[in-house]
């Protein structure tokens, strides 16, 4: 009892004293290019959360580069972070960076994107992008009225989410004999690449009813091109529930989208790495999916930085 | 190594039959017939049609309530009724999975999709209280989701765990769904045993397990 006084006591000093002399432990927040709101929002729901817990945040960006992200990881080891919370630069090229960081005595919260490995990171909390993809695929065929000609935008091979999300589409897609895929290309989770592809793909093929794109950004490439040509009709459905798609949405163009919990995704990653730091407690389950919601014109309102306003 | 995976799961189903405790080396060596480390190709067909009559059948008979009751607890307090009825891997992000065991009759039919659904009056009021899919095909992955013996950490990654997922929905297909008829179902009555997430549509969206259809009216 007295201890556990002592150690309330201690706690309460410490966050009284969170701000002054003393440097506040580091943690570590490496994500993909912040150009993608969605790893903005990531970094921002991390760096907050570590803040309010009496952390210092430093966030770094890895451009979806193997070599980068492997040096970032060096760096925030010669900082002595005492946690590294990661959205990584792909599924076999970061187990090795992670085990670099595991070495060296840093645990890896891995977010958003798995690795091919278990035990390698504490956590890896990603979205459960087959639920996600099966309902925006279901709000897809809904839309196009079970027939048509369309167009599929893939995101990055190195990536896991671009398969399992096509996956998840084509379990529901590929039921209805009359949707006909036309093509289907990976923009590489690029808006600018997404806006290109969909420019010659409508050359080439201008019977187009509709386009399912892997995330948002490719989302908002081709919405662009579509309108550019003046294809207003062809039906757009994206991944991410972006604030850009959200507006899109409530404009009347893009129809549909699947909201991932990014925000709080990050934010846990942190809590569960503070009880690493605090109390050696690993979380239970190193791997966790969280659910994902459809986003259409009917809770589009509701929708503000990769959550759901109640 | 093949023999040992064997006998655990056959040393797991005599258990079984006794007592609901899962052994570890059992949950390792369905991990080991592919999923996890890559020694063998991964099959998750193969997979499903062995745990399927030894383990998950037998989950679903113990654990299944009423759907009536489920619902309405439900209704209430849904972490009480998950936990009674079902399983969800945390707390934070993943929706309960139940387990019921549906009574009613057939008061509506959707056959023309070829994700077929059958809606079922479970209270008397004849109206839809809940939707049963009856394939051949089948969304989302409420089976695996209620099985507290299956974690997405034996897997390599979400394809994989969303095949695995699938392999259920074929298996039921397969085994049970395609012997179902088609034609004039309305008014006949159904007994099913299955599962839905909880709060992720109204009415609720059943998986079965199994599914036994009344004489015709």
């Amino acid at each position: 009892m007295k201890l556990r006084n002592a150690l309330a006591a201690a706690l309460l000093a410490s966050a009284a004293f969170a701000a002054p002399a003393m440097a506040a432990d580091l943690i570590a927040v490496i994500t993909p290019s912040h150009d993608n709101p969605f790893f903005k929002a990531e970094a921002e729901g991390a760096e907050a959360k570590a803040k309010e817990l009496g952390y210092e945040a430093l966030s770094l960006v890895h451009d979806d580069d193997a070599n980068k992200q492997s040096q970032l990881i060096d760096t925030a080891i010669a900082r002595g972070a005492k946690a590294i919370i990661l959205d990584n630069a792909g599924a076999d090229a970061t187990v090795a960076a992670v085990e670099k960081a595991k070495d060296a005595g840093i645990p890896s919260f891995l977010i958003d994107r798995e690795i091919n490995a278990t035990g390698v990171a504490l956590a890896q909390i990603v979205s459960n992008n087959y639920q996600g993809a099966q309902l925006g695929g279901q709000e897809f065929v809904k839309l196009m009225g079970e027939k048509g000609n369309y167009v599929e935008l893939v995101g990055k091979e190195s990536d896991t989410n671009a398969g399992i999300r096509s996956k998840g589409y084509h379990d529901v897609i590929d039921e209805y004999p009359n949707l006909k895929s036309v093509a289907r290309q990976s923009a590489n989770w690029s808006q600018p690449e997404a806006y290109s592809k969909m420019e010659s793909i409508l050359q080439a093929n201008p019977n187009i009813k509709g386009v399912i794109s892997g995330n948002d950004t490719m989302a908002m490439g081709a919405e662009a091109a579509l309108l550019a040509a003046g294809r207003k009709d062809v039906i757009v459905v994206g991944f991410d529930g972006s604030n850009d798609v959200r507006d899109s949405i409530l404009k009347g163009e893009i129809k549909a989208t699947v909201l991932q919990p990014a925000y709080r995704e990050a934010q846990l990653a942190v809590e569960q790495a503070n009880d690493y730091i605090k109390s050696k407690t690993a979380p239970k389950t190193e791997k966790q999916l969280m659910d994902c919601v459809l986003i259409n014109s009917a809770n589009a309102a509701k929708l503000e930085t990769f959550a759901l306003k109640p | 190594m093949r023999w040992v995976g064997a006998a655990a799961v056959v040393l797991a189903a005599l258990t079984l039959a006794s007592c609901k405790i899962v052994a570890t080396s059992d949950v390792k060596a369905l991990a080991e017939t592919g999923a996890a480390k890559g020694a063998a190709p991964f099959d998750p067909d193969k997979m499903v049609a062995e745990i399927w009559t030894p383990k998950v059948v037998p989950h679903f008979e113990k654990r299944a309530g009423s759907f009536v009751e489920v619902r309405n607890l439900a209704a209430k307090s849904p972490d009480e009724a998950g936990a009674k009825y079902g399983y969800r891997p945390k707390s934070d992000g993943s929706p309960w999975t139940v387990m019921v065991r549906l009574e009613g009759v057939i008061v509506a039919a959707d056959t023309e999709s070829r994700a077929a659904t059958i809606g079922v009056d479970a209270s008397g009021q004849g109206k839809t209280d809940a939707a049963v899919q009856i394939g051949p095909a089948m969304r989302g992955t409420a089976i695996r989701d209620a099985l507290d013996f299956v974690s997405f950490n034996d897997f390599t990654n979400q394809i994989d765990f969303a095949r695995y997922g699938k392999a259920f929905n074929l298996h039921v297909n397969k085994s049970v769904l395609e012997k179902l008829p088609r034609d004039n179902l309305i008014g006949r009555k159904v007994s099913v045993v299955g599962a839905y997430a909880l709060g992720a549509g109204d009415p609720p969206l059943v998986t079965p397990v199994e599914i036994k259809l009344g004489p015709k009216p």
